[in-house]
């Protein structure tokens, strides 16, 4: 596809300020920032269900575009608020991960079956770490998943959720604690 | 392998990077809602997605819309490597030779163009025009044929509030390209005019081919290639002198996009037998600017894999003496692999029309100009289909047509 736009030089904050005056200025920040945070929502919730959040991210986003003061990065404070979002999903993550663990069949990848081939070797381990997923608190999952699926450092999800840096690696030492604990013994190499 | 390596090996296939614009025909930011006026179902197991404005057509017994979505989310674009989207074909190629016998081939299918109606960018709306064709063809390629009396529809719910807020024409102007102040009319009545179905004799040709040839053609890939290749036709876009020539004759981008339509009607209308049609695939697999685009959901809702190919202009060949587009677009071959089956061909915008053109006085000597607001995809943003065929129906079977 031709559709690549042209690299603007601004900054994302200044993107936004310039989106104060002239609103569709906005659409470049969805262009830089959506495709990545689509790929996580999608992780975390399924296709149908990611096209829904970040609209709807986007849109708060935008509404909200006046009070970015832009001490963080944007996409700190862009993925914070998709974060707000899929915590609001929590019980529906939490359904699909145990009838992963229950079935086998991961839900939120329902028609993708035919690349399985992808994923062999984490076929075997994901119905277990599905269970251990769907057992985690809300704050947990996003602090856990962000660093796993999002590729965020400590730092980056600190900022993102708005915690003190020592809480969230307290709060991904413990996930994966959890996780462990569902995965089988580690075989000693011999 | 500890915890963390195995959550990053979790759903990887979720994790495909899309293009924001196929993001955004699905989720406006704008709005905080999908994008295009279509809700999807949140359970895919329910129904597949079919824009409102197709309820007309299911009355007519077929449904067709034109679906908002370029690339589906399970999809994505060019995630596919070349290893696999070889796979895709050949896939379809292996499954195509599974495909039943019959005595009759049997074709459904509907082609769409899409008009903006309106002044602007900001206040229009797309109109899906439609033809369908009923058509049975037996062994001797004897065959007759009903056209599928189908209404021109609102592209997406959207278009069709606004349509309705514009008190629900029932004809609504479109500008005719080249022509200018002259204007085209689409029939947006609510209910087909059918007066029951009339069969009509068909004996059909396929670019020159009879029904016999098309099931004499080669089934080696190259083999068919060669015969394509040999077609006499005219395979141009525009020319301001037509005559017959064999399509071997084209070059580069031209050739790609005459084959391509042969290659189509090969997969869908002509009658050829399930060897010819594997060919067919792996024919298309080596078309120059074939790329994977990973999935997406053709005009009936149905889930398929896309191949595609640039296009300099998606008008049908051998009509014209002068261009008649001021954009730029891409063909998408929507493929079932698993059925070895060519679900619709698609026609998308790349760049929108803009600006204008020069033309070479015509018939009644006078200097013409082509110009982007003349153009039924005026309004149409990268990505937006101006046209396609979607094959319902398309195979070999034992029943016996309608009398």
């Amino acid at each position: 596809m031709a559709l690549v736009s042209p690299v603007d030089a601004s900054d994302d904050a200044g993107i936004v300020m310039a989106s104060l005056e002239d609103p569709e200025a906005f659409g470049e920040l969805f262009r830089r920032h959506s495709p990545r945070l689509h790929a996580y929502i999608k992780r975390r919730l399924g296709p149908t269900l990611a096209d829904d959040l970040v609209a709807e991210t986007f849109a708060t986003a935008f509404k909200q575009r006046e009070r970015f003061d832009g001490r963080t990065e944007f996409g700190a404070w862009l993925w914070g608020i998709a974060s707000k979002l899929i915590a609001r999903h929590h019980r529906q993550e939490s359904r699909m991960y145990r009838a992963f663990a229950r079935t086998g069949v991961d839900p939120a990848e329902d028609g993708l079956a035919d690349r399985a081939g992808d994923r062999v070797s984490a076929a075997a381990l994901g119905p277990r770490l599905a269970r251990a997923l769907a057992s985690l608190g809300s704050q947990d999952r996003n602090a856990l998943l962000l660093l796993a699926w999002g590729e965020m450092s400590y730092a980056e999800i600190a900022t993102t959720l708005g915690l003190p840096l020592g809480t969230v690696k307290a709060k991904i030492h413990r996930a994966r604690a959890k996780l462990r604990k569902h995965l089988p013994e580690e075989k000693t190499d011999g | 392998m500890d915890e963390f390596d195995a959550l990053r090996q979790m759903r990887t296939a979720l994790a495909e990077e899309e293009h924001p614009h196929a993001i955004e025909l699905r989720s406006d930011w704008r709005t905080g809602r999908k994008g295009g006026g279509v809700r999807r179902p949140r359970s895919r197991f329910v129904l597949p997605l079919v824009s409102l404005g197709a309820t007309a057509a299911v009355t007519a017994g077929v449904i067709a819309a034109v679906s908002e979505e370029p690339d589906d989310a399970r999809g994505g674009t060019g995630t596919l490597s070349h290893e696999e989207q070889g796979s895709v074909l050949l896939v379809a190629a292996t499954n195509a030779l599974r495909a039943p016998a019959g005595a009759y081939w049997h074709t459904k299918s509907v082609s769409g163009e899409v008009y903006g109606v309106g002044t602007s960018a900001a206040n229009h709306y797309k109109v899906d025009s439609r033809q369908g064709v009923d058509r049975w063809t037996d062994r001797k390629g004897k065959g007759r044929q009903t056209h599928l009396d189908l209404v021109d529809v609102p592209v997406t719910a959207q278009d069709k509030q606004k349509w309705q807020a514009a008190g629900s024409p029932t004809w609504v102007q479109v500008p005719l390209p080249g022509v200018p102040d002259q204007k085209a009319f689409l029939d947006m009545s609510a209910k087909p005019k059918g007066s029951g179905t009339r069969w009509m004799p068909f004996d059909g040709r396929y670019y020159g081919l009879s029904a016999a040839a098309v099931a004499e053609l080669p089934t080696r890939p190259q083999a068919l290639e060669k015969a394509l290749l040999a077609l006499k036709g005219d395979w141009h876009a525009y020319t301001s002198k037509p005559k017959k020539e064999p399509l071997g004759d084209l070059q580069g981008t031209e050739r790609a996009r005459a084959l391509s339509d042969v290659v189509g009607t090969l997969l869908s209308d002509a009658p050829a037998p399930p060897a010819v049609r594997a060919a067919a695939f792996r024919v298309l697999a080596t078309l120059p600017g074939i790329r994977p685009e990973g999935g997406a959901t053709d005009p009936l809702g149905r889930r398929g894999t896309v191949v595609s190919l640039p296009l300099e202009t998606t008008v049908t060949l051998g009509l014209y003496t002068a261009p008649q587009q001021l954009g730029t677009y891409r063909r998408q071959f929507i493929i079932d692999p698993a059925a070895g089956k060519l679900l619709a061909i698609r026609d998308l915008v790349v760049t929108p029309p803009h600006g204008s053109r020069r033309l070479p006085p015509g018939d009644n000597g006078k200097p013409r100009i082509l110009r982007a607001d003349q153009m039924p995809d005026r309004f149409h943003r990268p990505g937006e289909p101006v046209s396609y065929q979607v094959f319902e129906v398309a195979e070999w079977t034992n029943e016996r047509p309608p009398s």
